[in-house]
């Protein structure tokens, strides 16, 4: 499964780095009850729930191996999700560049996607994952705004 | 998991108390718990339809039903159609018109169409095909299913015509 | 014979009362789920069942490691033909994954619990470690030098390599007229049984029996494999192959895992185990068919006739291979079809992928080589401007030329010759019952002014059936008058209860309700190899005729010492045996079994008690039927939907049992051919994952898809059994891709449309459409 696509956040590039790497807003922005912890430096574990079609709420174990940071433009992960429903593996690529007070955010993700969900949700992979990831990018917007409000970053 | 729950269900007119898991599903409550063996399995999501019987009469899939959700109500099964030895007519169209191999799908289409004809009891050959599109047949074809369902359906009208004409002379 | 009895098997199956496995209840009996692999291929690193084992309500969880001697790859089920310079690598499927896991839903672990959903609660506390590898599943990339392995021992993907030729292909090469050259894909499709598997088991220990059912085609070999497994006699294990829900071919596919497990595990727990797939299951565990990618050549002269065929491909035989070729051996014999083919090159790979094991799904990959032949015919006629029935006529067997042999090697492992066959009378008589003639002047025009793209179809084929072995059954005449037939077939649906019985009945004078049949007993019936390959009626029909032969010649002689008259002054008839012309003098069946079995008193030495008889037939090779298909078939431009208005089929299996019996599995077999030319694919993504493991997205044709087909009998009967009959269960499906792809390029004639890939389905079609309008090849 391909995932791609831009966001632009309405703040300034090296607010929006930390926004991505805080394992908190992370959380936040996964779907169901998420926790999400930095374990190391490059290592994010942690549990979401997701429900895809006829599979409801079911719960994946998440690893997240961050590599070939540069800060505040780049970075890539490797991302491993395991539930009783299935699991992903894959890779994704965040760039950040600079438009004026804005950050355009370019994404790229290719995941393999197995098990239940992959047998028997196929025609709504795309659909959920799309709003999945519109619901985790709306988060994270709206907590960066919370964040220049308040004057933290 | 939660624990069991009472149901009262009537199943071919037989009152059944029981205590059931809720996830327990009405196909397997009926073929395990109740030994009526004549509904099938083939895919328990709802597609194949084999699994098909009456629920206060009107035709479900018994694999999308939990057990406990027929508390307080009637089912029918395939063994509610022959009586004493004899056949139901729908049945004794199938046997006439060779419309069953295997068998395994059949007692889901009849069911089907037990509730079906008496509301259409003059279809026509698409209006027939369609009422049966929900249900999945590997060995037949369909084409004597169709026969088998035209065969029913002039005989009943016979039938009528007979008890229309008894009726009719002084 | 040819009469259409109505089936006795039926009533049990229309009020509910007919036995499947899954009815099957015994007391104390324990379910059984199995934790299978959601990754394609990989290491086995561990497996912790430990939490499983706690969880209420479980009895046992075993692994790999727990079967200890018992674990062992199964056997290889059909060894290769012995054909020259054959290659091929036998590596068979293992009961339980130990190091490494090789196909998507590849047993892991067996769990034992009160009931189903229990058992399946604790798979989810099983923890497997195991380290991901690449997938292998594009058929080419397997081969190329550095591709990951599935099986390292033999240090290349590939299954097997066959060569077979006949005459010399590069000679006719060069005298052609016209050289066709194209690549087809033929994908993979499920036999999709309604019936799913299931086995159930129980250990006597007292008595010390195994009794054992399954939802086999085989009960007889699977009896002596699990004897010979367990080291019980063959003595002590019956299987009982009950009604079974439609077999289609995977059903002969033999030691699964869970049909090795099951009784093993009866055995040491001491409780009946039963384990039924359910249907995502059945999408992984249960073998299915069949990707090919074929390079083909037609050399044909100027008039169309065929000088020579070279065919190269590829077979997809999935992660294991202990069915041997019998599917690419028939993708490369069936080819050749009614056609007088002077030389032939055919060569094929067969290549390991980390997908399901391939095994025979009905037609058995004879319609891949249909499809290769047809299209080929009919990209050739095109190009050379001669009409699509003519050529094919041009190039049919003539029926004076039988036995006609294409000296290569059929998967019978014998020579593959055809041994009757009236080919261009049933091209002809399909063209006229379809009305091609007229179509083609007349109605297509019409409809092609109208903006309509209506097209038509006409394809011919050859089934290869009735192979070997053998088959045996015993006729009994009880004392009731009843008469008992027991073979060692089991039936799937296929009316043998009944076509049986009429074999029986016929040679014996009585009514054919009062033949009893019992198949898929091993302890009715000792010696057999199953129903496969649409032999049924042919291998185990003229058993059935020849015991009830012997058994009449014994009535008779006995009638007649009786009745102090010659033999052949005595008729059998209305379940008596009497003397000609003086009914009154005779003797009812029933009343001479009983005389034919004395308690006290002596009998002529040599006398065998009873009216009995046993009586084994195995034909000198395989019959071939054959047939023409057509189709009238319109194509909605814009949605690519596919609407058949007319299916006729004109088909040739010999000498008819029973004609309704015959004509519903023609019937069966298109609606099966149906899906898999345009509804029905398996759809797996690079990682080996299967994308549509459920009805909702693997599509079945409804009774709204399959239209009612006009059927036409031929008879040529068979010299190679006293019957005359030849096989028909898979006649249906063969030649249904070939059919649509001529049909629906027809209608889209002049589009650009050229279809050399099945399935079809209207998003497919859809997108050629597309393709051929933008210019795109």
């Amino acid at each position: 499964m391909i995932v791609e696509g831009t966001y632009t956040f309405a703040g300034p590039r090296e607010v929006v780095w930390n926004l991505l790497l805080d394992p908190d807003v992370l959380a936040m922005t996964m779907p169901g009850t998420a926790t999400i912890k930095r374990v190391s430096d490059t290592r994010y574990e942690g549990k979401m729930g997701v429900g895809i079609g006829p599979i409801t709420a079911a719960e994946f174990d998440v690893v997240i191996t961050m590599t070939d940071r540069v800060e505040p433009e780049r970075y890539a992960m490797q991302i491993e999700g395991r539930g009783r429903f299935g699991f992903t593996r894959g890779h994704a690529a965040v760039t950040l560049s600079a438009d004026g007070a804005a950050t355009i955010m370019h994404y790229q993700a290719d995941l393999m996607v197995g098990g239940k969900i992959a047998a028997v949700g196929q025609r709504l992979l795309d659909s959920v994952s799309r709003m999945l990831l519109k619901q985790g990018l709306e988060a994270m917007s709206a907590e960066l705004d919370r964040r220049l409000a308040k004057g933290s970053g | 998991m939660d624990g069991h729950g009472p149901i009262a269900v009537t199943v071919n007119g037989t009152r059944h108390e029981r205590s059931v898991e809720p996830r327990l599903l009405l196909s397997d409550f009926l073929r395990h718990d109740l030994g009526l063996t004549g509904t099938h399995v083939g895919c328990e999501h709802g597609v194949c339809g084999a699994c098909t019987v009456l629920l206060d009469g009107e035709a479900v899939r018994s694999c999308l039903i939990f057990a406990i959700q027929t508390d307080g109500r009637s089912v029918e099964t395939v063994e509610s159609l022959a009586s004493n030895g004899t056949l139901h007519p729908i049945q004794q169209a199938f046997h006439d018109a060779h419309g069953l191999q295997c068998g395994f799908c059949t007692p889901g289409i009849l069911m089907t169409l037990v509730p079906w004809l008496e509301e259409h009891p003059a279809p026509d050959e698409a209006e027939i095909r369609e009422a049966i599109s929900g249900n999945l047949c590997r060995c037949t074809g369909y084409a004597n299913i169709v026969k088998a369902v035209q065969l029913a359906v002039e005989r009943r009208a016979a039938e009528r015509r007979d008890v229309g004409k008894a009726g009719t002379t002084a | 014979m040819g009469q259409s009895v109505p089936r006795l098997e039926d009533e049990k199956l229309l009020t509910g009362r007919a036995l499947f496995v899954d009815d099957v209840q015994l007391p104390a009996m324990l379910h059984v789920a199995f934790l299978r692999s959601d990754e394609a291929h990989g290491i086995l690193k561990g497996i912790d069942a430990s939490a499983a084992r706690e969880r209420p309500g479980v009895v046992a969880v075993y692994t790999a490691a727990d079967l200890g001697e018992y674990w062992r790859p199964g056997p290889l089920l059909v060894p290769p033909p012995p054909i020259k310079d054959l290659v091929f690598n036998a590596a068979t499927q293992v009961p339980l994954v130990r190091d490494k896991v090789r196909h998507t839903g590849e047993a892991l672990a067996m769990v034992i619990a009160e009931s189903r959903y229990l058992a399946e609660d604790a798979l989810e506390d099983i923890v497997v470690d195991l380290d991901p590898l690449p997938a292998v599943i594009d058929l080419e990339a397997a081969l190329e030098p550095g591709a990951q392995l599935i099986h390292e021992q033999f240090g290349t993907n590939l299954a097997a390599h066959v060569h077979q030729t006949k005459g010399n292909y590069a000679t006719a090469r060069e005298e052609a007229g016209l050289v066709i050259t194209r690549r087809f894909r033929y994908d993979r499709g499920a036999s999709a049984a309604i019936e799913n598997r299931g086995i159930v088991a129980a250990w006597d220990a007292r008595s010390e029996e195994l009794t054992v059912w399954d939802t086999t085609q085989a009960p007889i070999p699977i009896r002596n494999g699990l004897a010979a497994m367990l080291g019980l006699r063959e003595s002590q294990v019956r299987v009982i192959a009950p009604f079974i829900g439609g077999g289609f071919g995977p059903k002969i596919m033999m030691f699964y895992p869970e049909e090795v497990l099951l009784p093993w595990a009866a055995m040491r727990l001491g409780r009946p185990l039963k384990w039924i797939e359910d249907r995502r299951e059945n999408f992984y565990a249960t073998t299915q068919e069949r990707l090919q990618i074929h390079d083909a050549e037609l050399a044909v002269t100027k008039d169309g006739r065929i000088l020579g065929v070279k065919d190269r491909f590829l077979h997809d035989t999935g992660a294991y291979d202990p069915y041997g070729l019998t599917v690419p051996i028939n993708s490369q014999c069936t080819l050749l079809g009614p056609y007088v083919v002077p030389n032939y090159d055919s060569e094929f790979t067969a290549v390991f992928t980390n997908t399901p094991i391939v095994t025979p799904v009905r037609g058995a990959g004879r319609q891949h080589g249909v499809f290769v032949m047809e299209r080929l015919l009919d990209f050739a006629a095109r190009e050379l401007g001669i009409d699509r029935v003519e050529i094919r006529r041009r190039n049919l067997i003539p029926p004076d030329a039988f036995p006609y042999d294409h000296e290569i090697l059929f998967q019978d492992f014998r020579p593959l010759v055809y041994d009757s066959g009236n080919y261009p009378a049933a091209l002809a008589k399909a063209t006229e019952l379809i009305g091609y003639e007229r179509f083609l002047k007349e109605e297509q025009p019409k409809h092609r002014s109208a903006g309509r793209h209506v097209g038509m179809g006409v394809v011919t084929y050859i089934e290869g059936t009735g192979i070997g072995p053998y088959e045996g059954a015993r006729v009994t005449v009880e004392p009731s008058g009843m008469v008992r037939l027991a073979t060692g077939v089991g039936t799937q649906g296929q009316g043998h209860f009944t076509t049986f019985a009429q074999l029986v009945a016929e040679q014996l004078g009585v009514e054919v309700d009062r033949v009893r049949v019992v198949t898929g007993d091993t302890r009715e019936f000792n010696w057999g190899t199953g129903t496969f390959a649409s032999r049924g009626a042919v291998v185990a029909g003229n058993a059935c005729h020849a015991a009830a032969v012997k058994v009449r010649e014994k009535i008779i002689a006995l009638a007649a010492r009786l009745l102090d008259t010659p033999p052949k002054d005595i008729v059998l008839e209305g379940g008596r045996a009497l003397v000609r012309g003086t009914p009154d003098r005779g003797f009812d069946l029933g009343d001479l079994a009983r005389r034919a079995n004395p308690l006290r008193g002596a009998v002529t030495p040599g006398t065998e008690p009873g009216l009995e008889a046993t009586a084994y037939f195995g034909p000198d090779r395989g019959n071939a039927a054959s047939g023409v298909h057509a189709m009238i078939v319109e194509v909605d431009a814009e949605t690519a939907a596919v609407d058949i208005k007319r299916y006729v089929v004109v088909h040739d299996c010999g000498v008819v049992i029973n004609p309704t019996v015959v004509e519903a599995q023609v019937q069966g077999g298109v609606a099966h051919g149906i899906g898999n030319a345009f509804y029905e694919q398996l759809v797996f993504d690079e990682n080996g994952q299967l994308m549509n493991a459920s009805f909702m997205d693997y599509l079945l044709p409804t009774a709204l898809d399959v239209p009612t087909v006009e059927m036409a009998h031929f008879e040529t009967p068979s010299p190679l059994n006293p019957l005359g009959t030849k096989g028909v269960g898979e006649a249906g499906a063969i030649p249904t891709g070939a059919l649509f792809a001529q049909a629906v390029e027809d209608a889209l004639a002049g589009s650009g449309v050229e279809i050399t890939e099945i399935p079809l389905s209207p998003s497919r079609l859809f997108e050629l459409i597309s393709r051929a309008k933008a210019g795109v090849p």
